[in-house]
C-alpha cells in the first residue's frame, strides 16, 4: 500500500459525486498516517532482512571458497614429484597441508554456526512478512468495501425519504455495519501488532550478532595458534616486511646473474 | 701499449749471478728482463686504466650513464686489483734471488681475483663494441669522442675508444705469455721453477675460463630472448633454410623414436632437466593457486553484510558492525596488500625467470638433433661443412651452459619458493593476530562473554528456539487478520427462508453468496449477494466441479462455486478471538485485546498482565502492561472463563482473562524475550 494519495479528500460539490466514494472521511488522517508510517518501517525492515540474509550467504560462500583455494595450494605442492626427492621440501609442504586442512575444518564449523545462528533466524524472521503483507492487503480490501458501502448509505440518506427509500436505507445501513466493524478490527489489530513485531527485532537479533562475533573469535584464535605453531616449526624468524622485500630482491638478483636467465 | 720495453741493463749491485759463466748469463739476463718488463708494463697499464676511468670517462658527459656503465664496466675494480698486484710486484723487486719465486707466488695469489674481475669486463666487452658501432654512425658524436680522447691519450690514434677499451683484455692475455717467457729462462731445478709453472698454467686457466664465460653469455643471450612474434613475423621467418633445419630435426627425431638411430643419452642432463620441469611445475601451480586465492579474497571483501543494521541501535549489532568494518578496511586490506607484494609478485618474477631456461632447453634439443645428424654424416661422408660444425659447437655450448647453471638455478628457485611459502604462513598468522586484537575490545562488552563456548552455543540454540516459536505466533496473528469468512448480512426477510433450508438440509449444507451472480444459461440462477442457498450437488451433469446445483428454497439451479461460501449459522469452533453470536462479527462488545502471542514455552512460572486495563467498576481491578499478577480464580462467579479474579498490587478484582499471559522462563540476562 503506497502512502500518498488520500482518496478521502473530496471537495463537496466541486467534483461530481462518484458512486463508491463516500463524502465523509471515514478514516481519520492521523490514523492513516500512523498506519502508513508503521507499515513503512516494516517494509524497510523486510528489505533489510532480505538483503542481510543474501549478503551473509554470499559472504560465507566466498569465505568457504577462500579456504578451499588455500587447501589447493598445499595439495598441489604435496603432489609434486619434488617431494620424493627433497626431504626438507616434503616436510615443509606436509606441515603446511596439515595446517590448511585443519583450518578448513574450523572454517566449515564457523560457517555452520553462522548458518544456524544468523542466516536461519533471518529467514524465519523474514517469513513473517508475507503474512503481514497479506493482512495489510486484506485491510485495504476491507477499507474499499467499507468505503463503497458508506457511499451507498450516504446516497440513500440524501434522497427524499419515501417508503422504499427508507427500506433501502435501512438495508444499506445493515450491510454497512459488519463491514465497518470488520475494517476497524483489522485496522486496530494491525496498528497494535505492527509496532510490536517491529520492536521484537531488537531482542530477536541480539543473540545472532553476538554469536556472529564469537564465531569469528573462535575461528581466528585457532588460526592464530595453528599458523603460529607452523611458523615456529618452519624456523621462520620474525622478519619485517622490508627485510622480506630485500630477501626477494636478493633472490631475484641471484637468479638474474645466471646466464641462462633472460634479462628482462 | 706503454713504452716499448725499456732495455735498461739493470745490473744491480750485489747480483752476483755470474757463477755459471756466460752460458748461464743470458737466460738469467732474459729472465731479469722479462721480470722487468712485467713490472714496467704493469705500471703503464695501471696508468692508462686510471686515465680512462677518470679523465676520459669523466669527460664523456654527453653519453648516458647506462652506456658508460657498459663501456667501462667494472674498470674501477680492475684498477683496484691491479694496484694491489703492482704493489706486490714492487715489493718483490728488493728481494733479488727470491724475486722470481715471489712473482710466481703472487700470480697464484691473485689468480682468483683476476678471474673474477676480468670475467665481468670481458663479458661486457662485446656489448661495448656494439655501442661503439652505433656511435660511429653519428659523425658529430664520433668527432666529440675522438677529440676528447686525443686530448688525453694522443697515442690512441684514430681507433679512439675501442683502442682504449681493449687494453684490459690485452693485459690479461699477456700475463701467461710474460710468465712463459720468465719460465723459459729459468733453470728447471731452480726452486722457483715449479711455482712459475703452476702460475703459468693458472693464468692460462684464467683465460680459458674467461673465454668460456664470455661464450656462454653470448649463446645465452642469443637464445633466451622471449620474442613475442606475430603470426606474420613467424611466417616471414620461415625460409628454405629454417624449413630444412626443421624438417631435418623432425626426421632425426623420428629416426630416434623408431630406433633407427641411437639417441645421445645424457643421464646427467636428463636428471637435471627433469628436476627443472618439476620445479617449473611447482612454480606455475603455486602462482595459479595464489591467484585464485587472491580472487576469492577480493570476492569476500566485496560483501559487506555489516552495512545492514536492521535499524537496531547499539548492542551486539553495533559491535558487530564496527568490528566487521574495521576488519575489512584495515586488517584484511593490509593482509591483501602484503600478500600481493610479498607472495604474488615474487611468484610472478619466478615464473618469468623460468622462460629463459625453458627456451635454452628447447634449443639444446634442436641443436642436439642437428648434432646427431652431423655425427652421422661424419661417419658416412667423412667430413662436414662449416655450418654443420657450428651446429655441433652450439649444441655443446648450450649443453655445457645448462649443465653448469641448471643445478644452481633449481636450487635458487627452491630456496626462494621455501621463502615465499614461509612468508605466506607468517602473513596468515599476522592476519589472525590483527583480527583477535580488534575483536578483543568487542568481546569483553558482549553480555555473555563469561560463558564458555559450548555453554554459549546451547544458550543461543535454546533462545532461538523460543523466539522462533514467537515468530510463528506473529505470523499466525497476521494470518488471522482475516477472520473466518465474514458472512454477509442476511437479506431482509430471509431469516425464515434460512430456517426452512436449515431444517430441510442441515447446517453443513448452507452456503452464502459472496457476490452477485448473474446466470447465463437456462439452468443458471441469478442471485444477489448475501442470499443463502443449500447445496444439492457439488458438480454439474458434465462433472464440472466449478458449477454447483443449489436450492434457494424457491428455485433450483446452477451457480459458480467460487461465489459461494460456507455459511455458519452457529459459531462452531473455538477461536482465539472468542467470537459469539449469530452473525460472526469480528467485534466483541467487551474489550477485546488483540490476541497475545501465546508462548508455548516450557517452565511456566509467572502470570503477567500483557495489556493495560482500566477497571470500570469496583469489581474490577486495573492492570498495567507487564505487571505480574496472581491469579486467584480463572473464571468469574458465573463460571465465565472470560474473566479472572486476580490479585495485583494488594488489590483484588476481575480482569479479562485474555489480558493475561504466562510469562516465559526468566529471560537470559541481556536478552528480554518479547512479552
Amino acid at each position: 500500500m503506497k502512502p500518498g494519495k488520500n482518496p478521502e479528500v473530496q471537495v463537496k460539490g466541486w467534483i461530481p459525486f462518484k458512486i463508491g466514494q463516500p463524502k465523509k472521511q471515514i478514516v481519520p488522517k492521523t490514523v492513516e498516517r500512523d498506519f502508513e508510517r508503521e507499515y513503512g518501517k516494516l517494509q524497510q525492515l523486510e528489505e533489510q532482512t532480505k538483503r542481510l540474509q543474501k549478503d551473509m550467504k554470499k559472504s560465507t560462500d566466498a569465505d568457504l571458497a577462500m579456504s578451499k583455494s588455500a587447501m589447493k595450494i598445499s595439495l598441489d605442492l604435496l603432489s609434486n614429484p619434488l617431494c620424493e626427492q627433497d626431504q626438507d621440501f616434503l616436510n615443509m609442504v606436509t606441515a603446511l597441508d596439515t595446517a590448511m586442512k585443519r583450518m578448513d575444518a574450523f572454517n566449515q564449523e564457523k560457517v555452520n554456526q553462522i548458518q544456524k545462528t544468523v542466516i536461519e533466524p533471518l529467514k524465519k524472521f523474514g517469513s513473517v512478512f508475507p503474512s503481514l503483507n497479506m493482512a495489510v492487503k486484506r485491510r485495504e480490501q476491507a477499507l474499499q468495501d467499507y468505503r463503497r458501502l458508506q457511499a451507498k448509505v450516504e446516497k440513500y440518506e440524501e434522497k427524499e425519504k419515501t417508503g422504499p427509500v427508507l427500506a433501502k436505507l435501512h438495508q444499506a445501513r445493515e450491510e454497512l455495519r459488519p463491514v465497518r466493524e470488520d475494517f476497524e478490527a483489522k485496522n486496530k489489530q494491525l496498528l497494535d501488532e505492527m509496532p510490536r513485531f517491529y520492536g521484537s527485532r531488537l531482542d530477536y537479533f541480539q543473540p545472532s550478532f553476538e554469536s556472529l562475533i564469537r564465531a569469528q573469535v573462535v575461528y581466528y584464535s585457532e588460526m592464530h595458534k595453528i599458523f603460529g605453531d607452523l611458523t615456529q616449526q618452519l624456523d621462520q624468524p620474525g622478519h619485517s616486511d622490508e627485510q622480506r622485500e630485500r630477501e626477494n630482491e636478493a633472490k631475484l638478483s641471484e637468479l638474474r646473474a645466471l646466464s641462462i636467465v633472460a634479462d628482462d | 701499449m706503454g713504452d716499448p720495453g725499456a732495455d735498461e741493463s739493470t745490473s744491480r749491485p750485489g747480483s752476483s749471478d755470474e757463477e755459471g759463466g756466460s752460458s748461464e748469463d743470458r737466460p738469467l739476463l732474459h729472465q731479469r728482463l722479462a721480470v722487468r718488463e712485467l713490472l714496467d708494463t704493469e705500471v703503464s697499464y695501471l696508468h692508462m686504466l686510471q686515465l680512462c676511468a677518470s679523465n676520459i670517462r669523466g669527460r664523456l658527459q654527453q653519453l648516458p650513464q647506462g652506456d658508460l656503465d657498459v663501456l667501462f664496466s667494472n674498470i674501477d675494480e680492475i684498477i683496484q686489483v691491479s694496484s694491489r698486484f703492482l704493489h706486490g710486484l714492487q715489493e718483490t723487486a728488493s728481494k733479488e734471488e727470491e724475486q722470481v719465486y715471489l712473482v710466481g707466488k703472487l700470480f697464484l695469489e691473485f689468480q682468483e681475483e683476476f678471474e673474477r674481475v676480468y670475467k665481468v669486463y670481458c663479458a661486457s666487452y662485446d656489448q661495448a663494441l656494439l655501442l661503439l658501432e652505433t656511435y660511429r654512425k653519428e659523425p658529430e658524436l664520433q668527432q666529440e669522442i675522438q677529440s676528447i680522447i686525443e686530448a688525453v691519450v694522443p697515442q690512441a690514434g684514430p681507433s679512439g675508444l675501442s683502442f682504449l677499451l681493449v687494453i684490459p683484455l690485452q693485459r690479461i692475455t699477456r700475463y701467461p705469455l710474460l710468465l712463459q717467457r720468465i719460465l723459459e729462462n729459468t733453470r728447471p731445478d731452480a726452486s722457483a721453477y715449479p711455482v712459475l709453472q703452476r702460475a703459468a698454467s693458472a693464468l692460462q686457466d684464467v683465460n680459458a675460463n674467461i673465454n668460456e664465460h664470455r661464450m656462454r653469455k653470448e649463446v645465452a643471450s642469443k637464445y633466451t630472448r622471449v620474442e613475442p612474434l606475430s603470426l606474420r613475423e613467424r611466417l616471414a621467418r620461415i625460409n628454405t633454410h629454417t624449413l630444412s633445419k626443421k624438417t631435418t630435426r623432425l626426421s632425426q627425431l623420428l629416426k630416434q623414436e623408431a630406433g633407427l638411430v641411437s639417441r645421445t643419452e645424457d643421464k646427467e642432463f636428463d636428471d637435471l632437466e627433469e628436476r627443472f620441469q618439476w620445479v617449473s611445475l611447482c612454480v606455475t601451480e603455486l602462482k595459479n593457486n595464489v591467484a585464485a586465492y587472491l580472487d576469492n579474497l577480493e570476492a569476500f571483501l566485496r560483501f559487506r553484510p555489516h552495512e545492514c543494521d536492521l535499524d537496531i541501535p547499539g548492542g551486539s549489532v553495533e559491535q558487530y558492525s564496527n568490528l566487521a568494518r574495521d576488519l575489512q578496511r584495515e586488517a584484511f586490506l593490509e593482509f591483501k596488500q602484503r600478500l600481493e607484494s610479498l607472495v604474488w609478485r615474487p611468484l610472478c618474477s619466478l615464473a618469468k625467470a623460468l622462460v629463459g631456461p625453458q627456451n635454452l632447453i628447447k634449443k639444446r634439443l634442436d641443436k642436439l638433433l642437428d648434432f646427431e645428424r652431423v655425427e652421422e654424416k661424419l661417419l658416412e661422408v667423412g667430413s662436414v661443412t662449416y655450418e654443420e660444425e657450428a651446429a655441433r659447437h652450439t649444441y655443446q655450448a648450450l649443453n655445457s651452459l645448462l649443465v653448469a647453471e641448471l643445478p644452481q638455478f633449481n636450487q635458487l628457485v627452491m630456496q626462494w619458493l621455501g621463502q615465499i611459502l614461509r612468508t605466506f604462513v607468517a602473513l596468515q598468522k599476522d592476519l589472525a593476530e590483527q583480527v583477535l586484537q580488534r575483536a578483543e575490545g568487542c568481546v569483553a562488552q558482549l553480555p555473555h562473554h563469561h560463558l564458555s563456548e559450548p555453554a554459549f552455543r546451547k544458550l543461543v540454540e535454546d533462545t532461538l528456539g523460543q523466539t522462533g516459536n514467537q515468530l510463528h505466533v506473529y505470523r499466525e496473528n497476521f494470518e488471522k487478520v482475516l477472520p473466518p469468512p465474514t458472512a454477509q448480512p442476511l437479506l431482509p426477510g430471509s431469516e425464515r427462508q434460512v430456517q426452512a433450508l436449515l431444517s430441510r438440509y442441515g447446517p453443513g449444507k448452507l452456503y452464502q453468496v459472496t457476490s452477485n451472480i448473474s446466470g447465463t444459461g437456462t439452468l443458471d440462477l441469478t442471485l444477489p449477494r448475501g442470499q443463502i442457498v443449500a447445496l444439492l450437488q457439488n458438480k454439474d451433469t458434465k462433472g464440472n466441479s466449478n458449477r454447483w446445483l443449489v436450492d434457494t428454497g424457491g428455485h433450483r439451479g446452477y451457480v459458480p462455486a467460487g461465489k459461494l461460501q460456507l455459511y455458519h449459522v452457529v459459531p462452531s469452533e473455538k477461536e482465539l478471538r472468542g467470537q459469539a453470536g449469530p452473525h460472526q462479527d469480528s467485534q466483541h462488545p467487551t474489550p477485546e485485546p488483540p490476541s497475545a502471542p501465546v508462548c508455548s514455552v516450557p517452565a511456566v512460572t509467572q502470570v503477567v498482565a500483557v495489556y493495560p486495563f482500566a477497571a470500570r467498576s469496583s469489581h474490577e481491578v486495573s492492570l498495567q502492561a507487564g505487571q505480574p499478577v496472581t491469579v486467584l480464580e480463572a473464571q468469574d462467579k458465573k463460571g465465565n472463563p472470560e474473566w479472572s479474579l486476580v490479585e495485583v498490587n494488594g488489590q483484588r478484582g476481575y480482569v479479562p482473562s485474555s489480558f493475561l499471559a504466562r510469562a516465559p522462563s526468566p529471560a537470559p540476562w541481556g536478552w528480554t524475550l518479547p512479552s
